[in-house]
C-alpha cells in the first residue's frame, strides 16, 4: 500500500515535468532510478530505467502527436520487473500495454476536460479576471498529474500479485520472442526520429553514423562529438560554396596570382 | 517618451499618452522566464499551449494595461491557438512583451500584428527547436545517460538531466532577453542572412549521425541458424557479419522507416514487432 502510494507520487511528480520546463524528469531513465529507490533496489531500477528509456526513445511529443505515456510505462514497468524478479523484457511487456492504456485517459483529458477548462478561462478573460485564468491553468495541469499518479497507484496496488501468475503462464518461445522484440523496439524510436529529420541533403549522415559504429564500435558520445565536427565542417563548406557562386570569378582571380 | 518625464516630475497623467506605461523591468522579464516553464502544463488539443502562454504573459499585461477593457482584450488575444518547442518559447514571449509595450503606448500600433508575429514565428522556431532539443540534445543526453545507467551507475540519470537541462535553461533564459531586445526584427534578420538555414542543417547532420550510431549500437537481431552440420557448420550470423556488421538491425530499421512512411501507426508497428519476434523465436530463426 505504501509502495503503491510512493510510486503514485513518483508518477505525479514526473508527469509534472510539464510545469517544470519540460525538463525530461518524466523519462524512464529518471523514474526508473526513483522507482528502484522506493522498491529498495536502485541498481536494477537504473538498469530497467535505461532499458525502457531506449525502448521509449521515440516517445516524445512533436507537434500534436502524443506518444504512449512514458511515466506510467517507466514507473510500472520498472516496479513490476523488480517485484517479480524478471528481466527487462518483462518491464517492457508490462510497461507498454499500461502506457498505451494511460494514453487513452491522457487523450480524453486533453481532448475533453482541458478544453472545458480553457472555455472557462475564455470567460474569465472577458471579465479581465487574471486570478481566474491562473487558477484554470494550474488546476488543469494538476488534474493531469493527479490522474497519471492515480493510474500508477491503482495498477500497482491491484496488479503486483496477479502479474506473477500471468508471467508463469507465458510459454518460453513467447519469452524468447519478447527478448528479441526488446532488441528491435529501439529501431521504431530511431525510425520515428529519422522521419523527423531526414531529407535528401542530410540522409547520408545517418548511414555515416551507422557505419562508423558498426565497423569501429565507437561509443555514442564519440559519435556525438564527431557529428558536431562534421556539422560545423559541412555548414562551412556550404557557406564557402555559396560565397563562391555569389561572387562569381573572384576566387579564380586569387588563384592566378600565385 | 514624455511619459517618463512626467513620472519623474510626479505629474499623474500626460495629455497625449494613451496609458501611463511603466517600463518593463528586468524583474518583469525574469517573471516571464520563470512562468514559461509551465508552457505545456495545460496543453490541450483545442488551442494547445495558449492558456499557458497567457499565464506567462499575465505579469507583463497586468503592468501595461490598467483599463479593464484593454487588459481583457490582451488576455483574449493570447488565448488564441499557440504551439512551439517549449524550451525556447521565451524568444516569442519576449517579442510579444516588446510588442505589447508598443501597443500600450502607441495609438497607431496595430494590435492584431502581435498574433500575426506569434503565428509566423512558432513554426520556424518549432522546426529548429524540435530538431535541436528532441533530435540532438536529448539523444546525446540519452546516449551518455543510458550507457552509464545500464551498468547500474547512478550518474546515468543525473548526467542525463544535466546534459539536457543546463543548455536548455541557459538558452531559455538568454532568449527571453534577446526576444525582448530585438523585438520583431531579429528572426527576420536570421532568415535573411541564412543563419537559420545553417542552424537547421547543422542540427540535422549531428542528430542523424547520432541516430545512425545508436541504431548500430542498440538495435540487435541475431540469427542462431547454422548451415551444414558438425564441425564444418557455418553460422549464418557470421556470413551476415562478413557482408556488413549490423546488416539485420539496419534492415529492421529500414522496414520500420518505410512502414512509418506508409503512415502505419507506431502502436501497430510495435505490435507487429512483438508478433514477428515471437513467431521468429518459435520457429528458431531469431534468438
Amino acid at each position: 500500500m505504501i509502495t503503491a502510494l510512493l510510486l503514485g507520487l513518483i508518477a505525479f511528480v514526473a508527469q509534472s515535468e510539464y510545469a517544470l520546463g519540460t525538463s525530461l524528469i518524466s523519462r524512464p531513465i529518471v523514474t526508473g532510478m526513483l522507482t528502484g529507490l522506493v522498491m529498495g533496489d536502485v541498481k536494477t531500477g537504473l538498469i530497467m530505467g535505461a532499458t525502457l528509456e531506449l525502448a521509449f526513445i521515440g516517445a516524445f511529443s512533436v507537434g500534436a502527436a502524443i506518444p504512449p505515456n512514458v511515466v506510467v510505462g517507466g514507473v510500472l514497468g520498472t516496479a513490476f520487473a523488480i517485484s517479480s524478479g524478471a528481466g527487462a523484457e518483462t518491464a517492457l511487456l508490462l510497461g507498454l500495454p499500461i502506457a498505451t492504456l494511460a494514453l487513452i485517459f491522457e487523450n480524453l483529458y486533453m481532448g475533453v476536460v482541458l478544453p472545458i477548462v480553457l472555455h472557462k478561462a475564455d470567460k474569465y478573460a472577458e471579465e479581465a479576471n487574471i486570478r481566474g485564468i491562473t487558477i484554470m491553468h494550474v488546476l488543469g495541469g494538476l488534474g493531469m498529474s493527479t490522474m497519471i499518479g492515480a493510474i500508477v497507484f491503482i495498477s500497482y496496488f491491484a496488479g503486483s500479485d496477479a502479474i506473477k501468475n500471468v508471467l508463469d503462464a507465458i510459454p518460453s518461445p513467447v519469452q524468447t520472442g519478447l527478448e528479441v522484440a526488446t532488441g528491435l523496439i529501439p529501431a521504431l524510436g530511431f525510425a520515428m526520429l529519422a522521419r523527423l529529420l531526414i531529407n535528401k541533403q542530410v540522409a547520408p549522415y545517418f548511414f555515416l553514423g551507422f557505419l562508423i559504429v558498426a565497423y569501429l564500435k565507437v561509443p555514442v558520445t564519440g559519435i556525438a562529438l564527431l557529428g558536431a565536427i562534421v556539422a560545423v565542417v559541412m555548414v562551412n563548406v556550404m557557406q564557402t560554396q555559396k560565397l563562391a557562386t555569389e561572387k562569381g570569378g573572384v576566387m579564380d582571380d586569387d588563384d592566378e596570382d600565385f | 517618451m514624455t511619459t517618463k518625464i512626467s513620472n519623474d516630475n510626479g505629474i499623474k497623467q500626460e495629455e497625449k499618452s494613451l496609458e501611463k506605461s511603466p517600463e518593463i523591468s528586468k524583474k518583469d522579464l525574469n517573471r516571464l522566464f520563470w512562468r514559461s516553464f509551465q508552457m505545456e502544463f495545460s496543453w490541450n488539443y483545442e488551442r494547445q499551449a495558449s492558456l499557458a502562454y497567457t499565464y506567462a504573459m499575465i505579469p507583463i499585461l497586468k503592468k501595461l494595461y490598467k483599463k479593464k477593457g484593454d487588459l481583457s482584450a490582451a488576455l483574449k488575444r493570447h488565448l488564441e491557438f499557440f504551439n512551439t518547442t517549449p524550451h525556447i518559447v521565451t524568444m516569442i514571449l519576449g517579442i510579444s512583451a516588446a510588442m505589447e509595450k508598443q501597443n500600450a503606448t502607441d495609438s497607431k500600433f496595430d494590435s492584431s500584428s502581435i498574433n500575426t508575429v506569434k503565428a509566423s514565428l512558432m513554426g520556424p522556431l518549432a522546426g529548429i527547436g524540435d530538431s535541436f532539443f528532441w533530435g540532438t540534445l536529448r539523444l546525446i543526453a540519452t546516449g551518455i545517460g543510458t550507457s552509464l545507467a545500464l551498468k547500474g551507475n547512478i550518474l546515468g540519470p543525473i548526467l542525463f538531466l544535466l546534459v539536457f537541462n543546463v543548455p536548455h535553461i541557459a538558452l531559455r533564459y538568454i532568449l527571453t532577453k534577446i526576444g525582448y531586445k530585438m523585438g520583431t526584427g531579429f528572426l527576420k534578420k536570421l532568415q535573411e542572412n541564412g543563419t537559420m538555414g545553417n542552424l537547421t542543417f547543422g542540427a540535422a547532420i549531428l542528430g542523424l549521425m547520432v541516430i545512425g550510431g545508436m541504431s548500430a549500437d542498440m538495435i540487435s537481431l541475431d540469427v542462431p541458424l547454422k548451415i551444414g552440420s558438425g564441425e564444418s557448420a557455418t553460422a549464418v550470423q557470421d556470413i551476415l557479419d562478413g557482408i556488413m556488421p549490423g546488416l539485420l538491425p539496419l534492415a529492421a530499421f529500414g522496414v520500420i522507416y518505410w512502414l512509418l512512411g506508409k503512415e502505419v501507426k507506431a502502436t501497430t508497428i510495435l505490435i507487429g514487432i512483438a508478433v514477428v519476434s515471437i513467431l521468429g523465436a518459435w520457429a528458431g530463426i531469431f534468438s
